[in-house]
């Protein structure tokens, strides 16, 4: 039985973490669910559609992540329960809204899911989204387990319930990503009634208009509020003590960090002279239970991934309470205990702790490393990040590439975020210059288009995908049509949200739960808003090639190319081959002047491999997926392409 | 792996202690591209996928890694050893005549047989070629075309299509790609119309730097033009589509002295005059270095005649070139008669002028090796300096 509608409490479901978020959603009965696609926080929206008609609830995928905390709001303010999802960066794009309305309040319970990816492992950056509690005066939750993961997503609801206010569950790639025993508790039965009234005075801030102002009144409320849920806090089950009574060394953590603090006390066997208190209210941190944890040792340490946020709150209530509990030594990121960037691992825990306590124990014995290292690069091959066979991104940056070299005028193009932010690497030819954040890309060509008065001649491009274009770049696009930027965007249109996982976006013809929608022309948009727009199929290389020079030698405003062709992995394109390859040993010329491997050395499609023996290019038969594009290359017409019967 | 490094002599517009450098694209690039020498031949494009051309630049678009390449070997610009080149079609070592190596020098234009047409002077050139074609001397010709400004290389086979091509387009065409083409399409006998940087990769390529065994030189014909300058495409273009619509352009013509003009005749036979001093800060930078104005290693050279403005001065070189000048007289394609002593007088010292400026050019750069530039300080009777 499915875990999302099995209903017997106290059974145990293997879930990943954000399934484990999506349950705990469907126990506390949410009626509305949005997001925007971004590792690692993708599934939960993915699970409750997958129940949308069972559990009758209302799932999209928004256009971007402001959007759907707005979405998630109106569904709070009609008194219904709302869940928004969204990756770390994603907060910063919501966060105008969020602050806004941490101000004017929720009413259903709301809550904001926000998955930070320490370490980059899937970003363009490491940001935090915890500080963004702190900053709107909001509730931080921070699961340290899967079950906890579960249990804190159903009782967010009810918090946000009692404090009339957002409340934030932040979860990491560790826990999003990977899986553990959940308990299940009972899906919940209620049915709830939209209504949205503003009736009320406006000061009222439950049956009233919804607003944030006026500000001073809100504002007053709004930290009644966060008091009250440091008092709450106080009492919660989600921090948790083990360890003597008056440790050597106190450990405060949270998140995963738990997990690997957890492993590295059992590594070095400090059970009894390390106590650990992990804490799952990270804002407001509860006062006295601080104060009660922080008396019983004069050293402290904290474990948690990249900023200093509850080092520097912990540090602030030991201040404050300096008087009672006495000087404490503070070991964490100030110190250099604990690394301010990237992901965090028992092992480097093993390292802190270790030198605090000096228990002598080599964290991984370097000649280990090397030794693992060294076996390693045996098994596993060398290989670079790359695009996939067949991938219409290859072919794209292959085009504008040489369009650019062309041109010879040094142009340039912005990246934007997708999987074809590979553009920069040696996959897309080193093509893109600039990478920053969603729609930044258009943004930053639009301020480039102008600076021909200072006397840059230089072309300027930028690229970004379908997603993309609706997330953040139409208005960027406005911005550059609108000022007369002398610019070209190039659209890589492969029909789907394809980095993440192909969830669908408003330029196709269905939506998160599966229903038929309307679809937005990106053409159509780009004409509307006064640019010229091309379309092409970017596997006709040279064609493309061609239209790209040509519009990048017009010297006046905004120019639009649309390169459209399905992502190689999307579920149309599957194992359905459009050519058989093979290569022409004959013809094929090799390293000889005259070709010197293009295909494997530059074009690097991994459906093409370079025979040592022969001297000679070879398809990989496992590998290609028959796109044929590869034969338009070739300078020997070595490459051969037949049409799949 | 290409590895049969040839070890021609480097002595050619090539800086001293560049001997080690990458004579592939790499050396191409550092010592042609980067430098601006480019005159946008053509020679290294078509033999590979790497260079291509585009609105008169030649550019790589992907680094390639041989550390030998033809790129390099066939272009003017690198290095030329002008002795073996000269040992070479003209059983001499070169010897800084401004003419270079001839036999005769003659006028000429085109005959009856060859009818009429916006030939650049004339037409000795279009008729050759047409005459070569048709009696199955050549299979294929090398021409230029041009769409609007812009030179369009073309190779043809039908005696038809050189009239397509005919007049002067100033400024520098990727040409040879279209040489390259033909040969990889396996034309054997190609008459080749070139400009004197044209000419002298072309002499390259036959001259088969990398000592390739099954190599057969796979032209029929070469007829060199007489070139003082080409123009920098992009900034031509835009020159002259400030001053007047480009899709309206019949013919470019500069007369000879002491007309100091660019003439544009339109359609509907309007005719708009630029002085040269307007036009020459467009001129390639790499033509500055440029010490040929005749063509010297063609079989056969042709130019414009200073007061005749429909006839071509014609300078034969080669056995092959005169053979297929008398029959195209003989057959009434071609008119020739004697040149004029003053004509020939003129010319030497437009030649000679043109060497001169470009050895004191090469000189003021350092571009030059000094044994080259010796040679032809020593041996050019018009540099006195
Ligand atoms: C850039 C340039 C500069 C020149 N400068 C001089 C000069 O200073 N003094 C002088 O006496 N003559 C010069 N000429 C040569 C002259 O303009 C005529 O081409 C020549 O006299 C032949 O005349 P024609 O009537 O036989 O030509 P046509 O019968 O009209 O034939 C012209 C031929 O020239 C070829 N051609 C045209 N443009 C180019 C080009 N850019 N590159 C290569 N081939 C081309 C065409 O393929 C065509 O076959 C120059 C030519 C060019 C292209
Ligand atoms: S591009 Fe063609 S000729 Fe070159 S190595 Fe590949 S198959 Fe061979
Ligand atoms: S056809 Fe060529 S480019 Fe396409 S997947 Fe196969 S090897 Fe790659
Ligand atoms: S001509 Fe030969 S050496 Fe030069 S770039 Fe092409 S393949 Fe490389
Ligand atoms: S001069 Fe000719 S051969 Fe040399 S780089 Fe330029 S186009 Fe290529």
């Amino acid at each position: 039985m499915s875990f999302l509608t099995d209903n017997r409490e106290g059974i145990q479901h293997l879930l990943m973490g954000n399934e484990a978020i999506a349950r705990g959603a469907l126990e506390a009965g949410v009626n509305v669910a949005s997001g925007y696609p971004g590792t690692p926080s993708s599934e939960i929206i993915e699970t409750l559609a997958r129940v949308s008609g069972e559990r009758n609830l209302y799932v999209e995928w928004s256009t971007n992540e402001k959007v759907a905390l707005e979405v998630a709001a109106a569904a709070s303010f009609a008194k219904l329960r709302s869940l928004c999802a969204m990756k770390q960066v994603g907060m910063n794009v919501a966060s105008d809204f969020l602050l806004h309305l941490a101000l004017c309040g929720t009413r259903g319970g709301m809550v904001v899911v926000t998955c930070d990816d320490p370490g980059a492992l899937s970003s363009s950056n490491e940001g935090e989204s915890r500080h963004f509690a702190r900053m709107f005066e909001i509730p931080l939750l921070e699961p340290g387990d899967f079950q906890e993961a579960k249990n804190m997503a159903k009782w967010a609801f009810e918090l946000s319930e009692e404090i009339r206010n957002v409340v934030i569950v932040r979860s990491v790639t560790r826990v999003s990503h990977a899986s553990g025993n959940v308990k299940l508790g009972r899906l919940s039965q209620t049915q709830r009634h939209a209504e949205f009234k503003y009736d009320d005075d406006a000061l009222e801030t439950y049956e009233g208009p919804a607003e944030s102002t006026p500000v001073g009144h809100k504002h007053t409320l709004q930290q009644e509020k966060i008091k009250k849920v440091a008092e709450i806090f106080e009492e919660s089950p989600f921090n948790t003590y083990h360890g003597p009574e008056k440790p050597e060394l106190l450990i405060i953590t949270s998140s995963v960090c738990n997990l690997y603090t957890k492993e590295a006390i059992n590594l070095l066997g400090v059970e009894e002279r390390v106590g650990l208190l992990k804490l799952g209210t990270t804002w407001p941190l509860p006062p006295k239970l601080l104060k009660r944890y922080l008396s019983t040792t004069d050293k402290i340490m904290i474990v948690e991934e990249v900023l200093p946020f509850l080092e520097e709150n912990i540090k602030i209530l030991a201040a404050e309470q300096a008087k009672e509990i006495g000087a404490k030594t503070f070991y964490g990121k100030n110190d250099g205990s604990i690394p301010s960037v990237g992901e965090l691992n028992p092992d480097l825990v093993v390292l802190a702790l270790s030198k605090i306590l000096s228990t002598g124990y080599m964290a991984m014995p370097s000649e280990y490393k090397k030794r693992f290292q060294d076996s390693s690069f045996v098994v596993v091959p060398d290989r670079g990040r790359t695009f996939c066979p067949g991938c219409p991104h290859r072919a794209s940056f292959w085009s504008i590439h040489n369009a650019l070299q062309m041109d010879n005028r040094k142009g340039f193009v912005c990246g934007d975020i997708g999987c074809y932010a590979m553009g920069r690497l040696s996959c897309g030819f080193n093509t893109t210059k600039t990478l920053h954040a969603m729609g930044s890309g258009t943004g930053l060509a639009s301020g480039f288009g102008k600076l021909a008065k200072f006397g840059m001649d230089q072309p300027v491009l930028a690229v970004c995908g379908d997603s993309t274009f609706f997330h953040a770049v139409m208005p960027a696009l406005v911005n550059a049509v609108h000022h007369n930027s002398n610019i070209t965007l190039v659209v890589l249109d492969n029909s789907g949200t394809a980095m993440t996982g192909f969830q669908p976006h408003p330029g196709l013809t269905v939506n998160a739960m599966g229903e038929e929608a309307p679809a937005i022309d990106i053409a159509k948009v780009c004409e509307a808003m006064g640019a010229v727009v091309e379309i092409r199929d970017p596997f006709d290389l040279e064609g493309t090639r061609n239209t790209l020079n040509r519009l990048i030698e017009k010297e006046e405003g905004v120019k639009v190319f649309i390169l459209r062709q399905g992502c190689a992995l999307s579920p149309e394109k599957r194992h359905a081959k459009e050519y058989d390859m093979r290569i022409d040993e004959a013809l094929c010329l090799g390293e000889d002047c005259g070709c010197n491997r293009l295909c494997t050395r530059i074009f690097q499609c991994p459906g093409l491999i370079w025979d040592r023996e022969k001297n000679r290019a070879m398809i990989d038969e496992v590998l290609c997926v028959g796109c044929g594009v590869c034969s338009s290359i070739c300078p020997a017409e070595a490459i051969k392409k037949e049409e799949v019967a | 792996m290409v590895e049969t490094a040839t070890d021609r002599k480097l002595e050619g517009t090539v800086k001293t202690g560049d001997r080690n450098q990458f004579r592939g694209q790499k050396g191409l690039q550092d010592l042609v591209l980067d430098a601006n020498l480019c005159t946008g031949c053509g020679a290294c494009i078509g033999l590979c996928p790497y260079f291509r051309s585009y609105r008169g630049k030649t550019v790589a678009l992907f680094p390639c890694t041989l550390m030998t390449g033809r790129c390099f070997d066939f272009c003017p610009k690198v290095e030329v050893d002008l002795d073996n080149l000269s040992e070479k079609f003209f059983g001499r070592s070169y010897d800084g005549n401004p003419l270079g190596s001839y036999q005769t020098v003659m006028i000429s234009r085109a005959d009856e047989k060859v009818g009429s047409a916006a030939f650049q002077a004339g037409g000795t050139v279009s008729a050759i070629i047409y005459f070569a074609l048709k009696k199955g001397y050549l299979d294929g010709a090398v021409l230029t075309d041009r769409d609007g400004l812009l030179p369009i290389p073309r190779f043809v086979t039908n005696p038809e299509d050189v009239f397509t091509c005919v007049s002067s387009k100033y400024s520098a065409a990727p040409t040879l790609s279209a040489l390259n083409q033909g040969i990889r399409d396996g034309f054997t006998q190609i008459g080749v119309v070139a400009t004197p940087c044209q000419v002298l990769s072309t002499a390259l390529m036959r001259s088969n730097p990398l000592d390739d065994k099954a190599f057969v030189d796979p032209t029929g014909l070469i007829i060199g033009l007489f070139c003082t300058w080409a123009l920098d495409f992009r900034p031509f273009e835009k020159f002259v589509s400030d001053r007047v619509d480009i899709k309206n352009i019949t013919k470019v013509d500069i007369p000879p002295p002491p007309s100091d003009m660019m003439e544009i005749y339109l359609r509907g036979g309007q005719k708009i005059e630029i002085p040269l001093e307007e036009i020459r800060p467009l001129v390639l930078e790499g033509c500055s270095y440029c010490a040929d104005m005749t063509a010297e290693f063609s079989d056969i050279s042709v130019g414009v005649l200073e007061g005749q403005p429909d006839m071509n001065t014609l300078i034969i070189r080669t056995e092959r070139g005169r053979k297929i000048v008398n029959e195209a007289q003989k057959e009434g394609y071609l008119v020739i008669s004697d040149m004029p002593a003053k004509n020939l007088e003129h010319l030497q010292s437009a030649a000679g002028n043109k060497k001169r400026r470009a050895v004191i050019k090469a000189k003021q750069e350092g571009i030059l090796s000094a044994k080259i530039l010796e040679k032809i300080t020593r041996r050019s009777h018009v540099i006195s300096d």
